[in-house]
């Protein structure tokens, strides 16, 4: 009974792109770290999370998106710049690094939103 | 809409048409106290545990509100552990963490509220003049 | 260690890494026209490599990939020939008057430290947005 309040497709989501988004943070941050290293490939979070998670969200199947993992791969999109193999473009992952802390601000609000609107729901009364 | 209520159809669980078992309306004998309560035997939303399922299908009150106890024990557990290990340098997610204790800190309103509900009904029912 | 903040060991290591950098790159500018270095020849312009390491032990315990970060394989030495300067006044000067001077080009060293300092403001803006969104994690369930 007390996991069927948090099995609801759209919480499930939010908890799921907060995951994908905390493993981006981290991938960008290894690019960045390795912005002078050479040969180095730079690594995101595996498109294939974005485009099962889309589906799984569109199905509305709560359990579908529970067993959705993000997970840092090589990207495979990205060509080396310079003659040292580095694939990784400063102002371009800089770009990245500040959309996703709007997009962690957002899923955050998201999930305050839901928490709030639980607690409304069992109590009657505004928290 | 009562909160309870709000709460049941936050969760939409998937509706049934209410019905009689077909042997007691042909015989046409009292339908017994186990037959009524598979009545109102509505499945949850998501799939849940086999015990939870057993509880239900047994069709007792308190064992439903055992579960409920135990659910509701399983995640301050839970909320706890991910804190200590967030706390002692384990590789938890921030967020993961904050989100459990949250959760913890729901189901434990929900109990504290059906609790209340349900000490509200006895009260209630103890007043009524016989 | 508690760890809040996320991928913070690739940071921190990528910032040590590129002070290391620099303080090459000055000692590198500071030694334009050192003709005689302690081994006798001219001083050799020196260059960091950067490695990316992880932490294998870490990553056998099953946390997950193991903290990863970056650091100063070696500090080479500049292989290039020295330049050879006209200067017959000069106490190293040989037989035709040319002194060797270290093969250190200043307008190179300042673009190297132009990046190097970049990689280093890029990597502290890492760490300001990781403290952000640990800000906005704590509040979440607050209003």
């Amino acid at each position: 009974m007390i996991d069927a309040l948090f099995s609801q497709p759209n919480y499930a989501a939010v908890k799921k792109l907060l995951d994908a988004t905390s493993l981006r943070h981290e991938a960008i941050a290894r690019n960045l770290a390795n912005l002078e290293t050479p040969h180095y490939q730079r690594v995101d979070v595996a498109p294939s999370f974005t485009t099962s998670l889309r589906q799984a969200i569109i199905s509305h199947d709560a359990a579908q998106i529970q067993a959705i993992e993000p997970s840092i791969v090589t990207d495979a999109t990205a060509s080396p710049l310079g003659h040292d193999g580095n694939t990784v473009d400063l102002e371009a992952e800089l770009v990245k690094l500040n959309e996703n802390t709007v997009a962690h601000a957002l899923e955050t609000q998201l999930m305050t939103g839901q928490l709030l609107r639980l607690r409304l729901a069992i109590t009657g009364r505004p928290v | 809409m009562s909160p309870l209520s709000a709460l049941r159809s936050a969760s939409a669980p998937d509706f049934r048409i209410l019905s009689l078992p077909k042997a007691a309306v042909t015989s046409g004998q009292a339908i017994s106290y186990r037959e009524l309560e598979t009545i109102g035997n509505l499945p949850p939303a998501t799939a849940p545990p086999p015990s939870a399922k057993a509880g239900a299908a047994g069709g007792s009150f308190e064992s439903t509100l055992g579960q409920m106890v135990a659910d509701v024990n399983g995640r301050q557990a839970a909320a706890s552990e991910t804190a200590a290990a967030l706390l002692s340098g384990q590789n938890v997610p921030l967020h993961q963490a904050m989100i459990a204790m949250e959760e913890a800190s729901v189901s434990f309103q929900l109990m504290v509220e059906v609790r209340n509900r349900l000490l509200e009904s006895y009260q209630e029912l103890m007043r009524m003049q016989v | 260690m508690i760890n809040l903040l996320n991928g913070i060991s690739d940071t921190t290591s990528a910032l040590n890494a590129e002070r290391t950098r620099m303080d090459v790159i000055s000692q590198n500018i500071a030694n334009v026209n050192t003709a005689r270095d302690i081994d006798g020849r001219p001083f050799q312009r020196r260059q960091v490599v950067f490695e990316t390491v992880l932490n294998q032990q870490q990553a056998l315990a099953g946390a997950g990939t193991g903290e990863t970060g970056v650091r100063v394989a070696r500090i080479e030495k500049d292989q290039r020939p020295p330049r050879l300067v006209f200067d017959p006044g000069h106490p190293n000067a040989d037989e035709n008057g040319i002194v060797a001077m270290p093969n250190i080009n200043i307008h190179e060293e300042m673009a190297d430290l132009i990046v190097a300092s970049r990689a280093f403001e890029a990597n502290l803006a890492v760490v300001r947005n990781a403290r952000a969104m640990a800000v906005q994690t704590l509040m979440i369930g607050k209003h």
